[in-house]
């Protein structure tokens, strides 16, 4: 992380075709492990809101014409942790979309 | 007098750029949420609008030169007059309406530059060109774009789906399209925060050279407002036939992907314009979408569609320099040349409209289904036999 941030901060240091490669890298790093994490905390937080619906998702689209409810297609109560982590995880997105905005608005900064 | 025609010419053919630019690059932002269903195409165009419309006063300091230092300026190089910069929006207008009849997302930032490189070429020869700076700013960061944006896409997606189980999760489809309406919103607001303000310091920098302005003052309130209702209302109107291209065509948008690819192009974004490399929105978000594509398994990406993107891109700088060139050249000899030009500019506009309303893209039919490439090729070649009838 170090080695990163004193490429970024030394524009001109390994230069092709005129082009600072040492923040491209850094650029796109920082781009992948943000959106990765953004992503992953996202699809966790939905996952764990779905704890305890029907294993195989009859209820997602009931049908009338579908057979007679299985094990699987019994909906149980999510537990309580399920919830307090799907609620950490879009958190996690929350802070990421103010992070943005701070960003983009420059009389923040 | 003249001048205070050139100036009026200039600042309407800028904001009528300003109107293909929103029009042009709405659908970059928006294609995905529409072609998922996440907005409806109608609340889309206008989340987008009013997002361009409040970046625009948001971010109102505009450039100290109009080319970003692609185009030797100030006292030892050329200076661009206000007839120039009219030949150069003529050129970026011109390209930005091509590309939307043939439904490619193309940059109009690259348009802008391309069409003011020709005007200068014709009003001091090659040496007013700084190529290297062409090469940096402009050709390298074109094929790095997509490729880090489709990079960052691709991992997502493929998190996004192995995590919900292929979106057979529970409330998974749902929950990624509130989160694509959210980062696509990011997007747009980033776009308007950028490009208003371009249209911006064209005008402004006009007003400067023909002295109706001050120098290093900072725009003007009308100047922001109608640059900012400008790219609201093309944002608005919505340019349907290019979203159908990065919504549908690349590849068919699901949520997780759309949802991936949003994010991608909204952190790429912001993280490219606060670390010092500037990578392109439009190219951003094309390469987000083929990236969503490969990390979806048993996805098919078009690459018959995405080659024609890549040709677009190659041959926006150069296009937009050739009109912009021609331009420039009718444009200086006198103020009638000028308005000629205007006149025949507006003529072809108008006729791309036409030839647009034969096959037309609303926002009823935008998510139809995919065509087939040979769909595109007849309609590719109907174009160039209208062109050569015209």
């Amino acid at each position: 992380m170090f080695t990163l941030a004193r490429t970024a901060a030394s524009p001109g240091a390994g230069q092709f075709l005129g082009v600072d490669w040492g923040s491209f890298v850094v650029v796109f790093l920082v781009a992948l492990v943000a959106t990765t994490v953004i992503v992953v905390f996202y699809s966790i937080g939905l996952r764990l809101l779905a704890v305890g619906s029907p294993a195989d998702g009859s209820d997602e689209r009931g049908r009338r014409d579908a057979p007679p409810l299985s094990s699987a297609s019994v909906a149980r109560p999510r537990p309580a942790v399920a919830t307090v982590g799907a609620v950490l995880c879009f958190a996690v997105g929350v802070a990421a979309v103010l992070y943005g905005l701070w960003l983009i608005v420059p009389q923040f900064h | 007098m003249d001048m205070l025609l050139t100036v009026i010419v200039v600042i309407v053919v800028a904001l009528i750029f300003d109107f293909t630019n929103g029009f042009h690059d709405t659908a970059n932002a928006m294609a995905t949420s529409v072609a998922t269903g996440a907005l409806r195409p109608r609340v889309a165009v206008l989340i987008s609008a009013v997002l361009n419309l409040v970046g625009a006063f948001l971010s109102t300091e505009v450039a100290q030169t109009i080319s970003s230092g692609i185009i030797n300026e100030g006292s030892s190089g050329v200076d661009i007059t206000p007839t120039m910069i009219f030949a150069g929006l003529v050129g970026a207008v011109l390209w930005n309406l091509a590309t939307w009849y043939l439904g490619l997302p193309s940059s109009s930032t690259h348009a802008l530059l391309g069409g003011l490189i020709g005007a200068a070429i014709i009003g001091s020869g090659f040496d007013a060109v700084n190529f290297s700076a062409v090469l940096t700013k402009v050709v390298v960061p074109a094929f790095l774009s997509p490729v880090v944006a489709g990079a960052v896409a691709l991992v997502a997606t493929v998190c996004a789906y192995r995590i919900t189980q292929n979106a057979r999760t529970r409330g998974a489809e749902a929950g990624f399209r509130h989160g694509q309406t959210i980062s696509a919103s990011l997007v747009s607001l980033a776009h308007g925060t950028n490009d208003a303000q371009k249209t911006m310091g064209v005008i402004t920098l006009t007003l400067i050279a023909a002295g109706y302005q001050g120098a290093d003052t900072p725009p003007q309130f009308w100047v922001i407002a109608s640059c900012g209702l400008a790219i609201a209302l093309g944002t608005y109107l919505g340019g349907w036939r290019i979203m159908r291209t990065v919504g549908k065509r690349i590849t068919d948008v699901k949520a997780p992907q759309g949802f991936a690819a949003e994010t991608s192009s909204a952190a790429t974004i912001l993280v490219s314009s606060h670390l010092g490399f500037a990578l392109s929105t439009t190219q951003v978000t094309s390469g987000a979408v083929v990236g969503s594509g490969l990390g979806k398994k048993l996805a098919s990406v078009h690459w018959g569609v995405v080659g024609r993107i890549a040709t677009a891109w190659v041959v926006t700088l150069p296009a937009a320099a050739l009109v912009g060139g021609l331009a420039a050249w009718a444009a200086s000899t006198s103020i009638v040349g000028l308005i000629a030009v205007a006149v025949v500019a507006t003529a072809c506009g108008a006729g791309l409209f036409v030839l647009a309303r034969r096959h037309p893209v609303t926002r009823e039919n935008v998510n139809e289904e995919p065509a087939t490439d040979q769909d595109d090729d007849r309609r590719i070649v109907s174009t160039t036999v209208a062109s050569k009838e015209g």
